[in-house]
């Protein structure tokens, strides 16, 4: 399916695995962005990822909890960036490009290189 | 289908089968109620037969874990909550591997028990670190394959094998007590339990992905699950019914995780004792590496993390902190100084009220069109899962009342 396609957002893309153009793993479709308002037509913007996208999706004790674990950074991902929609979301861009590997970039550089088969 | 990587494969699920849980309830149920307990291993056999190869097969169409989906067809609260259950049980479950590594090392030179477990927790860890995917499994798997020398002491003591056939009838036994009655259910649900841990289906299917299994490895999925896991129960089934054949008589219970391997050292002597301790060092060890991977798998997944051990540790930064956490974290269980026979008994108790939620929505994946195309369940797939679904449901609702009831199984 084209991002362009006629889309139900819970059932086809809310929760669904984010890939880059190299086959990579970079998060999940948190939340959806649209643009328009009361009365105008709504288009879809964009996904949201990350830990700051959860807010009004959990209750206000558990975002709480996340927010001490995670943090509450959220990372937008334009939708002109979806190249298609199956089992996964299929991004056109690297993950660094989109901004949503800092932390597994981060954590990367405490790993140590060694060792590995 | 490469006959070379399919009798591996098979292999690899015979000797990764076995875990400390079902050595444990396997033992303990052929010397209180002889054979009469052969049914439920194999009931429940199939219905891990069911689930593995559903998990797998979803790994192999929809070519996504099923953590990944799961989230995606549950939604985040309801996801949270599934995660957050599977991993309490698996992480109690690899704390009970670990301290049954430790309790192995310990028969086998001596040493204290404590240092054991970190000895093995160290270098299970430093395996996991260095090893690919493939090696672990198969290491772990083919060396577990010692576990055979079990089914050779069935044979040696010249076993009643028209007792051990009629085990495989569905019996409850004749003139026991109520209590005794309870015990024997409580039994029967632990069993239910051990040989359906959650851990199992989670890390076949992500092991899937990391071989990049597609739809031309459907049938090797089948023959594996079918043939792997029913072997593999075998096992668990010959450790019932040495023990029905030699503790029930002399009135012995077997308590401690050792006793299991005494069935293999009275026919065969010493070099069968450590045959067998070896068999159990191997498929525990095995078991202790799928749990913690198991939950790593399921943590990164549902957050989109990378991960996979196909992959160097470094390529998966934040999949290799969380295994990393938590082999630490079922460690420190065990250096709490818990008895991890009792641990044990915790692992099978939790894992069966949280099976429902596990495996519900591996059953509704592997039944979505919008996923699986045509090689969603059938109807014989979906009449099996539910099958099982309600029998697991039903397990996991008398578990709780029959372990306060039997104070874990002691009657």
């Amino acid at each position: 399916m084209k991002p362009s396609d006629p889309l139900k957002v819970v059932s086809q893309l809310l929760d669904l695995p984010l890939i880059d153009c190299n086959g990579n793993y970079c998060g999940i479709v948190d939340d959806v962005a649209f643009t328009g308002g009361g009365g105008k037509e709504a288009r879809l913007d964009a996904l949201l990822v990350g830990p700051g996208a959860y807010r009004g999706r959990m209750p206000r004790w558990a975002m709480w909890l996340v927010r001490k674990i995670a943090g509450d950074r959220m990372t937008r991902v334009p939708i002109a960036k979806v190249k298609s929609i199956d089992s996964a979301v299929h991004l056109t861009g690297a993950a660094e490009k989109l901004s949503l590997h800092d932390v597994e970039n981060r954590v990367r550089a405490h790993i140590p290189r060694v060792g590995a088969m | 289908m490469n006959p070379l990587e399919l009798t591996l494969g098979i292999m690899t699920a015979v000797g990764g089968f076995v875990d400390i849980s079902e050595l444990v309830f396997a033992a303990k149920a052929g010397s209180m109620f002889g054979y009469a307990l052969i049914w439920v291993f194999a009931l429940a056999t199939g219905g891990i037969m069911v689930f593995g190869e559903m998990s797998g097969r979803v790994a192999a169409v929809a070519k996504q874990p099923v953590f990944n989906l799961m989230r995606h067809r549950l939604g985040l609260k309801l996801g949270l909550v599934t995660l957050f259950a599977s991993l309490i049980a698996n992480l109690i479950t690899c704390a009970a591997e670990i301290g049954g590594v430790a309790l192995v090392l310990r028969y086998l030179t001596g040493a204290p028990y404590l240092l054991m477990a970190v000895l093995a927790a160290a270098v299970l860890m430093a395996s996991m670190w260095v090893l690919p995917f493939k090696w672990i499994e198969r290491i772990y798997g083919l060396l577990g394959l010692f576990m055979l020398a079990f089914i050779a002491a069935l044979v040696a003591i010249h076993a009643p094998w028209g007792k051990i056939a009629g085990g495989f009838v569905p019996q409850v036994p004749h003139g026991l007590s109520t209590k005794e009655y309870l015990v024997f259910a409580y039994f029967a649900v632990a069993i239910v339990s051990a040989v359906m841990f959650p851990y199992e289906a989670y890390f076949y299917s992500s092991g899937g992905i990391e071989e990049e299994w597609g739809p031309k490895d459907l049938p090797m999925n089948k023959v594996t699950c079918t043939a792997g896991f029913g072997l593999g129960s075998l096992l668990s089934i010959a450790i019932l019914a040495s023990s029905a054949q030699l503790f029930t008589p002399a009135n012995v219970s077997p308590e401690l995780l050792g006793s299991s391997a005494l069935e293999v050292a009275i026919p065969f002597g010493w070099i069968g004792l450590v045959i067998a301790l070896l068999g159990m060092l191997f498929a525990i060890s095995g078991a202790a590496i799928e749990t913690c991977m198991a939950n790593a798998y399921s943590i990164s997944q549902f957050f989109g993390w990378e991960w996979g051990r196909h992959r160097k540790p470094w390529d998966a930064p934040r999949f290799t902190v969380t295994w990393t956490v938590l082999f630490v974290a079922a460690l420190a269980i065990i250096l709490t100084g818990i008895d991890p026979m009792q641990l044990v008994e915790y692992a099978v108790l939790f894992s069966i009220l949280v099976l429902p939620l596990t495996y519900l929505p591996l059953l509704l994946l592997a039944g979505d069109k919008s996923y699986m195309k045509e090689h969603a369940n059938g109807r014989f797939g979906k009449t099996l899962g539910w099958f099982y679904f309600a029998l697991i449901t039903a397990a996991a609702l008398g578990a709780l009342p029959l372990y306060v009831l039997t104070s874990g199984g002691q009657g």
